[in-house]
């Protein structure tokens, strides 16, 4: 098996004579946190739909663990840039759901739900319904039912963007602490720079259209990531010159 | 003045009532009118309440008329479901029959009824099909509309989920869109009344459309007006009752707090 998740090769992607991604190449190592940073109409949303199979590239091709992408085979789960709870299901019913599609076990159905309720600390909303929380608190019910999945893979579409600076936080070290526990592949996509350094253990900067990766920076800083230490301001400016200059 | 103002919205209604029965009793006093006062409408309710006419009191009639519109109601939200489901997720059964629908949909129910008559006389089939057309027509619209509007981003978390086309219907469409079938079913059950009704006063031995025309041949405005009343009434309570099983099936929609 190879070492690489996911590995994209001279991805190409039209809308009409629209050229969004223009033959974009790069890899992401089985349980890495890769964040992918872009200004916004870049093309990063269309990457995440390319690789589970919303779309289809123009050319090129997306491999994961060595063989074409397929969310029926692979084992993928998606954090929305909208939200995406079910409606009519309570929280623990949102948790349970994908699940349940995926006709996983009843033991196993029960055992990651209460692992998940009480990660996220949602025990005490379990039997409320979305609507009756908060919008934070709709996006920690999508990204717990992401993570119910264990997926080898996860894939995070500017997940925070509408959420205000505390509440950022707090989730920002909530999905570390979930992907060390579960040990998945991530892929999260921001626009905010400061946001991917935290996270990143690799960020890959993209290019405004037409979108190719311009460059990629390891962060290797410990954890938790202290936003105010001169080697995080360092990388933080490092990346936002990157952007200014095209 | 949240107690002030919680007793001004129950004292409202029941003003707004007060000044329909005050305006009718004046209407009804007028010299040579046929209104029948409030008065005289009542007490002819309780005499049918008890005085079989046409060999049926009150309620026996409106147990005849509800026995019709619920055989075709059962009916109607099958066959009504299905097709919304067919048209609203399937485009190529929506391009091949819904000009069949849409041809037939503005027909209003009751120009049915003569067609119906001669085909198949006076008994229960030909108003239960008319029930049927009147309640069918509603439940199609909304399971269409409401599939049709589901937001898309609920159907992409099911296909990340690597859900196929069915499951995606049965564990996302059709769940999202139980808030407008049960509106549909709701005026399919409001518009099935209006059609009993009608097609009783055509041709009916029993049922309170029946009750109304026998009290225009009798020259009885008290019955007609009391057989009005009971009318709305029901109709009323058919829809209360359907509002209290939304609230069972779809607590979602009405825990909104937020
Ligand atoms: N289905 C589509 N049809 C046509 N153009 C599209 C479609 N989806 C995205 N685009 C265009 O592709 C570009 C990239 O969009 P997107 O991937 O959403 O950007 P990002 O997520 O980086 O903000 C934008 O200019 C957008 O208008
Ligand atoms: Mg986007």
């Amino acid at each position: 098996m190879s070492e690489n998740k996911v590995e994209v090769r001279n991805l190409t992607k039209k809308f009409g004579d629209l050229l969004v991604l223009n033959n974009a190449s790069f890899s992401i190592k089985n349980g890495e946190f890769v964040c992918l940073v872009g200004p916004t109409g870049c093309g990063k949303t269309t990457f995440l739909n390319l690789l589970v199979k919303l779309l289809e590239p123009t050319s090129g091709e997306i491999l994961i663990d060595g063989e074409p992408a397929d969310p029926k085979k692979h084992n993928i789960s998606f954090v929305f840039q909208e939200p995406s709870a079910f409606p009519w299901l309570t929280v623990e019913e949102n948790i349970r759901s994908g699940l349940e599609l995926k006709h996983m076990s009843a033991g196993v159905i029960k055992e990651r739900t209460e692992e998940i309720l009480n990660m996220l600390g949602l025990e005490k909303v379990r039997k409320s319904y979305p609507h009756e929380l908060s919008a934070s608190t709709e996006q920690r019910i999508v990204i717990g039912r992401s993570f119910a999945l264990h997926p080898d893979l996860l894939l995070m579409d500017e997940p925070y963007a509408a959420m205000d600076i505390k509440v950022r936080y707090f989730l920002e070290d909530e999905v570390i602490r979930l992907w060390k526990a579960t040990g998945s592949t991530v892929i999260f996509i921001t626009h905010n720079i400061e946001e991917a350094v935290y996270l990143a253990e690799r960020c890959l900067v993209m290019s405004p259209k037409p979108t190719t990766i311009k460059s990629e920076i390891s962060i290797d800083l410990p954890r938790p990531r202290d936003i105010s230490s001169p080697e995080f301001i360092r990388l933080r400016e490092e990346i936002t010159d990157m952007i200014k200059w095209w | 003045m949240k107690k002030f103002s919680n007793l001004i919205y129950a004292v409202l209604p029941v003003l707004g009532v007060g000044a329909l029965i005050g305006v009718w009793t004046i209407l009804s006093l007028q010299e040579g009118t046929l209104i029948p006062t409030p008065v005289e409408t009542w007490e002819r309710f309780l005499v049918i309440m008890t005085d079989p006419i046409s060999k049926a009191t009150l309620p026996v009639h409106v147990l005849v008329s509800l026995k019709r519109v619920l055989s075709a109601f059962g009916f109607a939200i099958v066959l009504g479901i299905i097709t919304g489901v067919l048209f609203g997720w399937y485009p190529r059964v929506k391009a091949l029959l819904s000009p069949i629908f849409e041809l037939l949909r503005p027909i209003p129910p009751i120009a049915w009824i003569p067609l119906l008559i001669l085909m198949f006389g006076i008994g229960e089939v030909p108003k239960i099909l008319l029930v049927f057309i009147g309640a069918f027509i509603p439940i199609v619209m909304n399971t269409q509309s409401g599939i049709e509007s589901i937001d898309p981003m609920l159907i992409k978390a099911g296909q990340s989920f690597g859900c196929n086309h069915r499951q995606l219907l049965f564990h996302v469409a059709l769940p999202a869109s139980t808030p407008a079938i049960l509106a549909g079913i709701k005026m399919a059950l409001s518009s099935g009344w209006m059609c009993v009704v009608a097609a009783e006063m055509i041709a009916a031995k029993q049922g309170v459309g029946f009750l109304i025309v026998r009290g225009q041949e009798a020259g009885d405005t008290a019955l007609i007006v009391s057989c009005m009343l009971v009318i709305g009434v029901v109709s009323f309570l058919l829809s209360a009752i359907l509002t209290k099983l939304e609230g069972v099936l779809c607590p979602w929609q009405f825990k909104k707090t937020k």
